[in-house]
């Protein structure tokens, strides 16, 4: 979960990180009280990068100036998404500015400090100039200095800016991040820093367990995460652009059923995993219900044309699947029924022919076949 | 090989709904199941296993094991782990599946230290056909055989298996590494052991979108790998930025917005292609590769009897 820059900067100021005086402005009413002296910034608080350039941050002079930018930047889309909320600032002139990020570095399972003394918004374009250093074992300042050294910093600064790796690493840390950025630190002419803007990402398998962050959760998410908060725990779904819905049970089968659909010419609406029969919120003696419950889902979606319904039971026979599924396909429209093939693998495939003896909907065992079956009916073929 | 019939066998969460389902289909498998750990249950027994609150008091009661295959809660799966080690245990198979990353480091940074192998998390474990399961692998999609199969999935690995099959190719080894971001035992390292496998003639290698380890075993391969590998890649046609249900099969730069792209298709298909490995197109497609890099291999051997 992403969080706002004010967000990320009350982390920071928890945690001693320098950040400006600021003010969060929820309507042009509240810039009446603003307690902050003028020259003053205002900054868009949306999700998207690329704010600056996108009009979305106004350095005001006065009450006036201040309510007209506030007005534009409130009604200012950036990446489809307005402001709920804008954050006032303290004007700052920096001589310098760095860019400083921790990350996990995948490849080598470790954390790893990024930073340059190109920062601003010139990061993206002097990506190469950005030094790297991997923290393989227990994190200690040297990590810190390593990096700022290799940034080419030195003396009084050296120190400040592996003070801020620091507290950057404690916060990476104890709050399970993804992405903890400065960008810019900004230095002045007396050697002080600021951080002036932040991005910070939580983990999201770890949100859970800093209930302090998921109150920050946007009141209203973006849409293709709504449909996945309704989603029952276990189920994921990837919404695609095509008319085929896919539903499936594990990550690994549904990728490539997607990818099948797609080398045979169809057009994939998205797939829905179900959740496989190793996951502990969705256990194996409850695969049949949820396989159910994914059409129920699939059905609600008038977009979809054509479904095609891969599942695997490890620990679930074919005949209670089957079952589970001639039961969830009353809840397709009759035209998604009617353009409906089943695959099913696993023990007992005879008992799922049997309870598809009286179902007009084709079942395979041949994934190929029901592949080119699925695709044949989205294109208004009956095979 | 690392793990047999004579592996004894622990299983933390053993109370919850997956040790209660997958623990007698050990059993039933053959596994040496000798006790559950599951804090708070001790006394209870699951299958007929004695179930304990300490790993230690599990070890007290029923000596040493090797194995302990973990099914706990995602938060508790750490302390779970980092238990299993403190207690001298040096193979860990972790099935419970989105574990924070950053307790993955902390694990990890622990079982380089004190030697100790973990599979997954997020990971249906290990099966050795006809021998040993050590986790969530369907057995009957197996039979034993001489093709070594590793992969990040578990419902794929399945379908591939019963492929393999009934295509009449039997497996040594089967390993699912984990959907995890951050996962313990890599490609590299099933390679290496199934390259020094004796029962393996030909391995199978599943990857798909999201992080670099298919190319850093397609490099791998083609540096140290002597028996021929196949591989299959799944995701091929997954849209940029979204997680494809695996926590891991993601295409996305490799910080933050910053650095260059990690995991595209592009970059695993020309890692195995100049590793002259061999990608199947499909799942259908993988066992008659399979047979056609056995039957060259046997040519070899032939040719240099």
């Amino acid at each position: 979960m992403d969080l706002l820059e004010y967000q990320a900067k009350d982390l920071f100021q928890q945690i001693g990180i320098p950040v400006l005086p600021s003010q969060r402005i929820t309507s042009t009413q509240d810039l009446k009280g603003l307690k902050i002296p003028y020259p003053v910034v205002l900054k868009s608080q949306v999700y998207a990068s690329g704010r600056a350039k996108a009009g979305g941050i106004r350095f005001v002079e006065n009450t006036i100036d201040a309510v007209a930018a506030a007005q534009t930047i409130f009604h200012l889309a950036i990446a489809g998404q307005e402001p709920d909320v804008l954050l006032a600032e303290a004007r700052y002139q920096p001589d310098e500015e760095l860019y400083l990020a921790i990350a996990l570095d995948r490849s080598v399972a470790c954390p790893v400090l990024l930073g340059s003394r190109a920062g601003g918004v010139d990061v993206e374009q002097a990506l190469n100039q950005v030094q790297q250093v991997i923290v393989d074992q227990d994190f200690s300042p040297f990590y810190g200095r390593r990096l700022a050294l290799g940034m080419g910093l030195e003396g009084p600064l050296l120190q400040s800016v592996t003070s801020i790796i620091e507290k950057m690493f404690r916060l990476f840390v104890q709050r399970d991040l993804d992405l903890i950025e400065i960008n810019p630190l900004a230095v002045n002419s007396a050697g002080e820093v600021m951080a002036l803007d932040g991005k910070v990402s939580v983990n999201d398998n770890a949100l859970a367990r800093h209930p302090d962050l998921v109150s920050l959760s946007p009141a209203v998410l973006p849409a293709r995460r709504r449909i996945r908060e309704v989603l029952p725990p276990g189920m994921s779904l990837v919404e695609l652009e095509g008319r085929i819905g896919i539903l499936c049970n594990g990550a690994g089968l549904a990728m490539t059923t997607m990818d099948l659909v797609v080398q045979a010419g169809g057009k994939p609406a998205n797939f829905l995993n179900v959740g496989g029969e190793g996951v502990l919120e969705a256990p194996p003696d409850a695969l049949a219900a949820r396989v159910e419950a994914g059409l129920a889902l699939l059905g609600a979606d008038r977009t979809i044309k054509a479904v095609l319904i891969n599942v695997l039971g490890g620990v679930t026979g074919c005949g209670e699947l089957a079952a589970a599924i001639a039961r969830g396909l009353q809840s397709l429209s009759p035209p998604q029924r009617s353009a409906c093939v089943v695959r099913l693998l696993g023990r007992q495939f005879e008992a799922a022919q049997a309870q598809f003896e009286d179902v007009a909907v084709p079942l395979y065992e041949n994934l190929d076949e029901a592949i080119a079956q699925v695709v044949a009916q989205s294109q208004g073929k009956t095979g | 090989m690392v793990f047999s019939a004579d592996s004894k066998v622990l299983v933390q969460g053993i109370t919850n709904s997956l040790g209660r389902v997958y623990t007698p289909l050990m059993l039933t498998y053959g596994t040496s199941i000798l006790a559950g750990v599951d804090p708070g249950a001790g006394g209870d027994t699951v299958a007929g296993v004695p179930v304990f609150d300490l790993v230690s008091q599990a070890l007290d009661a029923v000596g040493d094991v090797d194995v302990s295959i973990i099914v706990t809660a995602p938060y508790a799966a750490l302390d779970a782990a980092l238990e299993a080690i403190a207690a001298g245990i040096r193979q860990i198979v972790m099935v419970t599946d989105s574990v924070p990353p950053l307790d993955m480091v902390r694990l990890l940074r622990k079982a380089n230290a004190t030697d100790t192998l973990v599979i997954g998390p997020n990971s249906p474990g290990v099966i050795v056909p006809g021998q040993v399961l050590l986790g969530t692998h369907p057995a009957e999609f197996y039979a034993p055989g001489n093709v070594g199969l590793i992969s990040r999935s578990g419902s794929l690995t399945y379908e591939v298996a019963l492929q393999l099959t009934k295509a009449g190719i039997g497996q040594s080894i089967a390993v699912g590494i984990g959907g995890d971001r951050i996962v313990g035992s890599s490609f590299q390292q099933w390679l290496q052991i199934l390259d020094e496998d004796d029962r393996t003639d030909a391995i199978v290698l599943v990857g798909e979108i999201g992080g670099d380890s298919e190319e850093v075993a397609a490099r791998y391969i083609a540096e140290a790998i002597d028996k021929p590998v196949i591989a299959y890649l799944a995701g091929r046609t997954a849209p940029k930025g979204q997680q494809m249900g695996h926590a891991g099969a993601i295409i996305a730069s490799q910080f933050g917005d910053g650095g260059k792209e990690l995991g595209t298709v592009e970059s695993k298909l020309a890692a195995f292609e100049a590793a002259g490995v061999p990608v199947g197109d499909r799942p259908s497609a993988i066992p008659h590769l399979v047979r056609q890099v056995l039957q060259s291999q046997n040519c070899q051997k032939k040719s240099t009897n």
